[in-house]
């Protein structure tokens, strides 16, 4: 505002100084003004300047440490945010991911600054670096999920393409069962595919084909019936013209062009969702050994399920089912219960209250 | 004496019992107004009524709550209304008498209580469920009761507590509330409401089991 301000200043002085070329006092205002305009234009220069050396300052990069986790932040976000960030990602990434990747990798939020120096100095020169695009507030940075995504990520490309085929974008690391549990049960009720019906109503082997544990040879034909994959093309959008011409006549119900375009790759091969099949890496990771899920991830032998039940130890059968009742039940709440475990809390505190209301009262 | 009790707090609250209770009677029976023909139906069909099922059910803690206030307050309404000279004509101690109108009421609540176990068993019967999903009648039942109990206890409580214990209670909330302005004030990133919310809701906590699934048709 100001330095618009001192331009027009300076416009208004030359202006002037053009018409009062015939008086000697005229031009000496002029030059008074013009001379207030550089003076105005300087102070708003090395104000700027000032600015910008302090933002500069603020946003070098400062190194937080929690476990084999590395994080350059910028040193805006404070040192008690940016250790809760860190080990907030820190607890995300626990038991998921193996500590030799966490420690040949640094993670630099892009909104840091001297960043080389940075990594030069703290010794991290060998480290990889993942970005992660957060600004420099720390409310941006919420619990250190931000940090972990991009980790989650960068580790997910290390895989191989079974894995990479079927995980989701951040291994599924930040579902939870009170806040992504709804979704997961919605997507399983919603019933559009006879898989997905078949697992709600308790079949392990529709629930496998519902979450593409297996290494099925024709993943389309056994995990989707010709009807349903003509409502999946249908209001789909295809890059193509050979896709699109496919996706209309798969829509008229010709089953052989509804094969040809599963072939092009440009419907999903698992039924679930990311969110059904991130609620199993979080199942699996509750309830399996610490260091199960790394080891899943570095097998490269096998379907998804195939890992799983080497790492885990537990048939394939028994983790279906008992991650299908951990997500139908919110993560293990019980189903509809009332016993004495909910019924004595009742009692005792029914009981005190009518005791209290006994001792004392309005006619006393 | 009990049954005089009884007879006069029906007297006082039979038109909100009997309401409840058809209320309540008719709760789970909305469950089944979808259909009860589900072994061998479309899944999509099965999907929408479980969901449908469930939605309703988170009505049923509700339901209880409004049990236990209508017959908490309710319990004490004619001796309001009197100014306590029934009670004081009465040859019973005052604690007795208490005790005596805790239990009418709790007898009262029996009414709503039944009429949700007989509509969730009428509910029950009425359908062919497909495998995978079960009913739950008397856990329902259960969990009504003692939701509708804690309520009326407290509300019992509420009703005939005295004016220094009304505004003890209220100091205690505003307190709660104070801390909380005095901790935000300071920066400091403890919170003490939402701490004691979490203390009731949460078993042991005596509210734990107003939270918590409430479903007549479950997995």
């Amino acid at each position: 505002m100001s330095r618009t301000f001192a331009v027009g200043l300076a416009l208004v002085a030359c202006a002037g100084g053009a018409r009062a070329q015939t008086g000697r006092g005229a031009a000496r205002r002029s030059h008074a003004l013009l001379a207030q305009a550089q003076s105005l234009w300087r102070g708003i220069a090395v104000r700027d300047s000032v600015a910008n050396a302090r933002t500069a300052w603020e946003r070098r990069a400062r190194r937080f440490d929690a476990g084999p986790l590395t994080v350059l932040l910028p040193d805006a976000v404070g040192t008690e945010t940016g250790f809760r960030i860190t080990a907030g990602a820190a607890e995300y990434l626990r038991d998921a991911l193996p500590a030799r990747f966490l420690a040949v990798r640094v993670v630099v939020a892009l909104a840091a600054t001297g960043v080389d120096s940075t990594v030069r100095t703290e010794r991290l020169r060998n480290r990889a670096r993942i970005p992660v695009g957060v600004e420099p507030r720390p409310d941006t940075l919420a619990d250190g999920w931000s940090v972990a995504a991009a980790v989650a990520w960068d580790y997910r490309e290390t895989l191989d393409s079974t894995w990479r085929g079927w995980l989701p974008p951040d291994l599924g690391l930040g579902w939870t069962p009170k806040r992504d549990g709804p979704a997961t049960v919605r997507e399983l009720m919603r019933g559009d595919t006879r898989v997905g019906a078949g697992c709600l109503e308790g079949k392990v082997d529709a629930c496998r084909l519902w979450l593409g544990l297996d290494a099925d040879t024709e993943p389309y034909k056994v995990r989707y019936r010709p009807r349903e994959l003509q409502a999946l093309v249908s209001g789909r959008w295809f890059p193509t013209h050979q896709s699109a011409e496919l996706a209309q006549q798969c829509a008229a119900e010709a089953r052989d062009a509804c094969l040809r375009l599963t072939s092009l790759g440009y419907l999903p091969p698992i039924p679930a969702g990311p969110s059904p099949r991130a609620s199993f890496v979080r199942f699996v990771l509750t309830r399996s050994r610490p260091g199960a899920l790394p080891q899943a991830l570095q097998d490269r032998a096998g379907s998804v399920g195939d890992r799983l039940v080497r790492a885990t130890g537990v048939a394939e059968d028994s983790l279906v089912q008992g991650w299908r009742a951990w997500v139908l039940t919110e993560g293990g709440m019980p189903e509809v219960t009332a016993n004495l475990r909910d019924a004595w809390p009742v009692a005792v505190f029914a009981g005190l209250l009518v005791l209290a209301a006994a001792r004392s009262g309005r006619w006393r | 004496m009990y049954r005089q009790i009884l007879y006069v707090q029906w007297c006082a609250l039979r038109l909100p019992v009997v309401l409840l209770g058809v209320l309540a009677f008719a709760l789970p029976l909305l469950t089944v107004t979808y259909g009860g023909g589900l072994e061998g139906a479309p899944p999509g069909q099965v999907a929408q009524w479980l969901y449908a099922a469930q939605q309703i059910g988170q009505l049923v803690p509700y339901v209880a709550m409004l049990a236990g206030v209508l017959l908490g307050i309710g319990s004490w309404a004619p001796d309001h209304a009197g100014k306590h000279v029934y009670a004081l004509s009465l040859p019973v101690t005052r604690a007795r008498y208490v005790w005596l109108r805790f239990a009418a009421g709790t007898t009262l609540l029996l009414v709503p209580v039944t009429a949700i176990g007989i509509g969730a068993l009428v509910a029950t019967v009425s359908v062919r469920l497909p495998s995978g999903v079960h009913a739950y009648p008397l856990a329902l039942t259960a969990r009504f009761l003692l939701a509708s109990f804690v309520c009326y206890a407290i509300f019992f409580t509420i009703a005939i507590s005295t004016r220094r214990a009304a505004l003890a209670v209220l100091g205690g909330i505003g307190g709660l509330l104070l801390a909380d302005a005095v901790l935000w004030g300071f920066g400091v990133g403890a919170t003490v409401t939402p701490t004691v919310f979490m203390w009731l809701t949460n078993w042991p906590g005596p509210l734990s089991i107003l939270i918590g699934r409430w479903a007549l048709f479950d997995v």
